[in-house]
């Protein structure tokens, strides 16, 4: 039995009936799926999010791509916030109490529509840099929300 | 080369020269202020994930970014 009639035993029980047409599909989509990955990653949130990846240190990185946001550290105060990523709920940052839980939610973002990977690299240098005056911009506002470490 | 960042509405902005060139050292340098003087704040990285602000410009810094005022949400 020959390696192509091997191949078209199994494309045939897997229920691929045009072997040509399968290998003309599998192509395009591939294609096509680099394509919207290529997009996605060079919109603008996409190029947003790589930046802000980019700053990050190790353990920040690490606990953006497994929870979805990370925490900074006050330079005046030394209180600890958390930045989240989310993009409906507001505030996404919020101020933490020495257990981890939230304290207050803190809004404050960017003049101008900024994509949400910038606006969270801005928070996090906002904080890091110049808490006061991060904080002198922020609305402050009572929160029930439960975090976990 | 050096880049410095602004972060804008299209996503990031990056503006790339090479340090050891004069004019591309001075048009940083007018870009620096400019975007200052609009109430961009400018940043640069002093170690993995370490942030420094800065108020003048640095013609050493290899990456400085730019971001627009904050406002309250």
């Amino acid at each position: 039995m020959s390696m192509a009639m091997s191949i078209s035993d199994v494309a045939n029980k897997w229920g691929f009936w045009h072997l040509g047409q399968f290998a003309r599909d599998s192509r395009v989509n591939a294609v096509r799926n680099l394509y919207r990955i290529f997009l996605a990653q060079n919109r603008k949130e996409g190029r947003g999010l790589r930046l802000m990846r980019d700053w990050l240190s190790p353990d920040q990185r690490e606990r953006f791509d497994k929870s979805g946001y990370f925490d900074v550290i006050g330079c005046t105060t030394g209180t600890k916030y958390r930045i989240h990523h989310h993009a409906v709920r507001t505030p996404n940052v919020y101020e933490l109490d020495d257990i981890g839980r939230c304290k207050m939610g803190i809004c404050f973002a960017l003049a101008g529509r900024l994509a949400k990977g910038d606006i969270m690299l801005a928070q996090k240098i906002a904080l890091e840099t110049d808490e006061q005056n991060a904080l002198s911009a922020a609305n402050r506002v009572p929160t029930t929300r439960q975090e976990t470490e | 080369m050096a880049t410095q960042i602004v972060m804008d509405y299209t996503g990031d902005t990056h503006h790339c020269f090479n340090p050891d060139d004069v004019r591309a050292l001075e048009k940083a340098e007018k870009r620096f202020k400019e975007l200052t003087g609009r109430g961009f704040t400018a940043a640069v990285r002093t170690g993995p994930g370490e942030v420094s602000k800065v108020h003048s410009f640095d013609p050493t810094a290899e990456e400085t970014l730019f971001f627009p005022r904050l406002v309250g949400g």
